[in-house]
């Protein structure tokens, strides 16, 4: 088998890690009788296999067989052939209509077993938890190997999606997976953070994608610009190199300071890292486009067992200096750069956003503004955090802190509401003339008038005769109320109520009902 | 001249004295009215205030200034104004000792008064402010700036979350009792933390929140807790209960009443070992009572109350709690099943102490099993035998010879219940509850014997009691002067006749009467004019009281806090008077009120607003009243409710 082949297959395991497990486990309960689980494994490998071989044939690279392909050459020869990348980025129909036959066959197998699933669930119900919780992951494992591969065939046919995949990921496919790929230093721990759904994704697409990578060079430059900044200083906490056992360097300030540290020499540009001056350097003419030329310089010398390198900041009296009682070394250059920049320079990027944090590395302010204005949880001592849990942490641990609640949230609908009401208080007052205390507004003060003129109401005792006057009936137009029902009320009320007549209203209109609420009927 | 020597003789320390011993509000009524000297002793020692109207709230204030508690739970228009009004005018010397605070269903109130009310008293133990459905986080942390505070009830603050609750768990670290019922927005950071921080918590209810597990973890390191109510907490497992097996050495009482994934093994595991533990609560939450539990319930001599409502109960079982649990007070097995006669027996023949039990719904007991418990039980003071249609006269022989101490009966439903046996109960005078709804058989006699006989009693249930009358009505308000909640709903042949004898109750503070289709304006005006107290008024469906009896009730029933109208026929103008004047008024229940428009309702609501805190009307109505009036009702912490 040829060697990509074998890639592919170790490739393909962990799609569906529980599957062998699941298979061996339940053999003796006849769960395997359908025919295509047995082969799943399979399967998939030959898919691959065939997708590898189009992808090859598909290719129009000088290394055209698949045997005949070595990973290196292969870069390099797309970095050569960065004309026909045009052409190369268009998709096959036929691998796209393979990809999705896959899926639906996939689909089907798992509807077989969860039928399976199902109908024995009804037949034993105390299966054990474990059974059921393998069962549980073999469904997830596969729907998820499913949505994957969707992803990543809908992928390879939108030019913006696959843009996007390959931007955030090129180098991890191709880093972690690939043995013998020459990347830029820097890289290496970042492809160990990134979830393994990645590598499944990139297989299929990066079998057709890995050719367009070369047009993505200077994409993938910035993106490893990032890379690098975010790297932490102090990566190297925990480790405890016995003193000796490794090789102190000191760089000096303005090295440190210094943007550039790889220059061409035949244009004077500076830049961060010897890969990219490399990429630079094909500019200046075909002897830069040699796989030599382009191969990362004293390859070899590294197999070499070397002595640990470990770095010193140059401020003296820093822990990170070498004449430091508890020196505690720092692992990279970059890792001295970001420590000398983020504890001894001036912090200068101000964030845009809130114009109060300031950083001293760029990296550090873009991550900042990512996040500015998103911290919605806060406490009272000031401390701001992006996430409850760690606000309710952070309470439980210091004494007298609480959250805050931002005061101007609920503020201005109340506000608001409260114009309209007065306003329709007046509304009321002109246009249907009942003053039934409406005495509205929640804010403390147009209330406490209102209020003060309630509960000074003097004198008002359980008479209902005198009850009735605080309700300034007197103002009242019930001009209309000649309209109303009269009979029933002269009829049943005459005997009880026969002040209720004298006092409170005064059947007879008042004034002839101009201000007429029309409402009221 | 004989006061004078009355009150030479009697100097202000024996009149404080005899006062402490006046229990009931009538009674310290009549002690005020006597003279300026003992109105003055009154309003010294008086620690609780309970305020009706707000116009009242600042005199009373002022006058009882030595209060502990201050009521505003029914006091409306409590906002934010009314309480920086309270709090400068006058002198301040209430708050000094103002201990318990009592705010439920002060929806108006805002983080604003809230806060300025709890910063002027210093001293404050206790507040209560379940039901302010509009409470947030802000509210919440105006709760933390009581720092003494001991015991907080918060009941449906539906807008509290995490946040808030961490500020009470920060400011009020000497919580020593918490309810959250019904505080959705907690989870399981909230109470974390909260377990972190109040570490002297007793008390704590979690009702019906959404905690899992985890939440339980917390609460197991709570080393002086003593009580966990956790009803309806469906995503607690097993696992939850084995973390607080571990934890809380002091529990006393557990609630895990509708709990769905609670096994009865956790809780027997819980249970087991705990001498100590006084209750459990296990309704509605296993099918089966398992005979583990039971077996465990064995080494629990102190138990004093069980209620496993809706569980399958075996004979056996209940012999066992009964031979051993011997200083049982309450037991609960409301719709039980499997409840026989045997297993009564057996339960109660231990159970001598026993003050309180609920056999809602064991329709298979009879007799034998009501005169067993009459035998064993001479304490008991409460008996529910709702829908235990098997129970004739002759248990209530029984019970009416041997239970003289009986205090509440539930008879609803029973249909052997006739006048006769309420006859026998004549002995039970002490009777303060009775519920006879839906007993068909109780006529005026029997009513004549209720009247007679039971002269404490303040509620009666008559709901569809169909063969009682005017005369009925008579007799009870005759010998029950003391009623204070009565139900006749449905009783068609009541008339206005009945309604005045109704009237004749002074005490009388609910009254639902329902579907009376006889009753007019005249009926009712009489009740509403004589019933000072009246405050819960059910009209639905007296289609004949109209415009006339909402009028009465408008001007007179100015204690109202709670009325109905559905389906009743009233004008616009009476109902935006009902709800103008009624100052008291909180809840309305206006579907399909006839004869009122859609403007009509809108002015009256407007009228109310402020005041008012729940209004139920029609769903058709939703739509047709202006979103304005809507958003100011809300705005103003009143609820709509659509029918």
């Amino acid at each position: 088998m040829p060697p990509q082949n074998h890639q592919v297959q170790a490739k393909a395991s962990p799609n569906s890690p529980s599957l062998p497990d699941f298979i061996m486990q339940h053999s003796n309960q006849q769960r395997c009788e359908d025919p295509s689980m047995s082969d799943y494994g399979i399967r998939m490998e030959t898919l691959f296999k065939e997708c590898n071989q189009a992808c090859g044939t598909k290719s129009l690279l000088p290394c055209g067989s698949n045997d005949g392909i070595k990973i290196p050459n292969q870069e390099n020869c797309q970095m050569g052939d960065t004309s026909q990348t045009g052409k190369l980025q268009d998709w096959d129909p036929s691998i796209m209509l393979e990809n999705l036959s896959f899926l639906e066959d996939k689909i089907h197998q798992i509807r077989g077993l969860l039928h399976l699933i199902a109908n024995k669930k009804g037949q034993q119900l105390g299966q054990p938890d474990e059974i059921i919780t393998q069962e549980k992951q073999l469904i997830t494992a596969n729907l998820t190997s499913i949505i994957v591969q969707l992803i990543s065939t809908a992928g390879s046919l939108l030019p913006s999606v696959k843009l996007a995949a390959s931007n955030t990921s090129p180098s991890v496919g191709q880093h972690g997976q690939i043995p013998g790929i020459t990347f830029p230093s820097g890289l290496g721990p970042s492809s160990s953070s990134i979830q393994p759904q990645h590598d499944i994704r990139d297989k299929i697409s990066d079998q057709s994608n890995q050719i367009d990578l070369t047009n993505m060079c200077e994409m993938e430059q910035n993106h490893m610009e990032e890379h690098e900044l975010k790297d932490e200083e102090d990566g190297d906490e925990g480790e405890n190199l016995p003193p000796g056992s490794f090789e102190i360097l000191q760089l000096e300030k303005e090295e440190i300071l210094a943007p550039h540290t790889h220059f061409c020499t035949i244009c004077g540009k500076g830049f961060k890292r010897d890969a990219n001056l490399r990429m630079h350097m094909r500019g200046h003419g075909d002897e830069y486009k040699t796989p030599e030329a382009l191969a990362k310089p004293n390859k070899e010398s590294e197999s070499e067992p070397k002595l640990i390198k470990r770095y010193s900041c140059p401020y003296p009296g820093c822990k990170r200096n070498k004449d430091h009682k508890k020196f505690q070394p720092l692992k990279t250059i970059l890792c001295v750069k970001n420590h000398y920049k983020r504890t001894h320079c001036d912090k200068s990027y101000i964030c845009s956003r809130c114009h109060t944090k300031k950083f001293s590395v760029m990296a550090d302010l873009k991550t900042h503004e990512k996040h500015c204005g998103k911290d919605k949880w806060l406490c009272s001592c000031g401390t701001t955090f992006s996430r409850k849990d760690k606000l309710f942490g952070h309470i439980a641990l210091f004494q007298g802190h609480t959250p805050a609640i931002p005061l101007d949230e609920s503020k201005a609908p109340v506000g608001q509401a409260d114009m309209e009401i007065t306003e329709n208080n007046n509304n009321n007052n002109n246009n249907k003339g009942g003053s039934i205390n409406l005495s509205f507004g929640s804010n403390a003060s147009s209330c406490e008038n209102g209020i003060q003129n309630m509960m000074n109401v003097k004198g008002i005792t359980d008479d209902p005769i005198s009850y009735l006057s605080s309700l300034n009936f007197e103002t009242c137009n019930f001009g209309e109320f000649n309209d109303f029902p009269r009979p029933p009320f002269e009829d049943t009320t005459k005997g009880s109520f026969p002040f209720l007549m004298s006092e409170s209203f005064n059947y007879s209109p008042k004034c002839g009902g101009e201000s007429c609420p029309n409402n009221l009927l | 001249m004989f006061s004078e020597s009355v009150l030479r003789l009697l100097t202000e320390d024996l009149l404080v004295r005899v006062l402490e011993k006046l229990g009931s509000d009538a009674d310290r009524k009549s002690w005020r009215l006597v003279c300026k000297e003992f109105l003055r002793i009154e309003s010294l020692t008086r620690r609780k205030v309970r305020i009706l109207r707000i116009e009242f709230l600042l005199g009373l204030l002022q006058t009882y200034c030595n209060i502990e508690t201050l009521d505003l739970s029914v006091c409306p228009r409590i906002d934010d104004g009314a309480v920086s009004v309270m709090l400068s005018h006058g002198s301040l010397n209430w708050t000094k000792g103002l201990r318990r605070l009592v705010l439920c269903r002060a929806t108006g109130l805002g983080y604003r008064g809230l806060g300025q009310l709890i910063r002027a008293c210093p001293l404050l133990e206790a507040v209560d402010v379940s039901h302010c459905w509009v409470f947030g986080d802000r509210e919440a942390a105006a709760l933390s700036y009581a720092t003494r505070l001991k015991e907080l009830k918060m009941d449906k603050c539906l807008g509290v979350t995490d946040v808030g609750l961490a500020s009470i768990a920060v400011g009020c670290s000497n919580l020593k009792s918490l309810s959250l019922k019904w505080c959705f927005e907690i989870s399981n950071l909230g109470i974390d933390l909260l377990c972190k921080k109040c570490l002297d918590l007793e008390i704590l209810d979690i009702s019906y929140l959404k905690l899992t597990s985890e939440s339980l973890k917390s609460i197991a390191s709570l080393s002086k807790l003593e009580m966990l109510v956790m009803v309806g907490c469906s995503f607690v497992d097993d696992v939850g209960l084995r973390f607080l097996e571990k934890g809380c050495p002091h529990l006393k009482a557990i609630d895990v009443s509708r709990c769905d994934f609670v096994s009865s093994s956790a809780l027997t595991s819980l249970v087991s070992g705990r001498s100590s533990l006084l209750q459990i609560d296990a309704r509605y939450c296993f099918l089966e009572l398992s005979f583990p539990l039971v077996e465990c319930l064995k080494n629990l001599q102190n138990l004093t109350v069980i209620r496993i409502d809706a569980v399958q109960v075996s004979d056996l079982a209940l012999q066992i709690i009964g031979t051993s649990c011997k200083s049982l007070l309450e037991i609960g097995l409301s719709k039980c099943i499997g409840v026989t006669n045997m297993g009564i027996m057996q339960l109660v023949s231990g159970c001598g102490k026993l003050k309180i039990l609920n056999l809602t719904c064991c329709r298979f007991i009879t007799d034998v099993a009501i005169s067993a418990i009459a035998e064993s039980c001479p304490h008991l003071i409460c008996l529910m035998l709702e829908s235990c249609d098997m129970v004739t006269e002759k248990s209530f022989y029984d019970l009416g010879s041997r239970c003289l101490l009986l205090e509440e009966l539930d008879l609803t439903e029973c249909s052997g219940i006739n006048d006769r046996a309420l006859k026998y109960l004549s002995r039970c005078s002490g009777l303060l509850t009775l519920k006879l709804g839906l007993c068909t058989n109780i006529s005026d006699v029997g009513l004549a014997y209720i009247g007679c006989n039971f002269p404490k009693l303040a509620e009666i249930d008559l709901y569809r009691c169909v063969c009682i009358g005017d005369d009925g009505l008579a007799a009870l308000a005759s010998g029950c002067k003391e009623l204070i909640k009565l139900n006749v709903s449905y009783c068609n042949r009541i008339t206005d006749r009945g309604m005045e004898y109704i009237s004749y109750l002074g005490e009388l503070s609910e009254l639902e009467m329902r579907g009376l289709v006889n009753i007019t304006g005249m009926g009712i005006s009489k009740v509403a004019v004589n019933c000072r107290r009246l405050a819960d008024l059910d009209l639905k469906h007296c289609e004949k009281i109209g415009d006339p009896g909402c009028w009465a009730i408008a001007f007179y029933a100015h204690n109202l806090r709670q009325i109905n109208l559905s389906y009743c026929a009233v004008s616009d103008v009476v109902l935006y008077l009902l709800m103008g004047k009624l100052k008291r008024l909180q809840e309305v229940k206006l579907v399909n009120v006839s004869e009122a428009t859609v403007r009509g309702l809108e002015l009256g609501l407007r009228a109310s607003c402020g005041r008012i805190k729940k209004v139920k009307l029609q769903t058709s109505l939703s739509l047709l009243l202006s979103s304005e009036i809507l958003d100011m009702l809300h705005l103003r912490g009143c609820k709509i409710r659509w029918d």
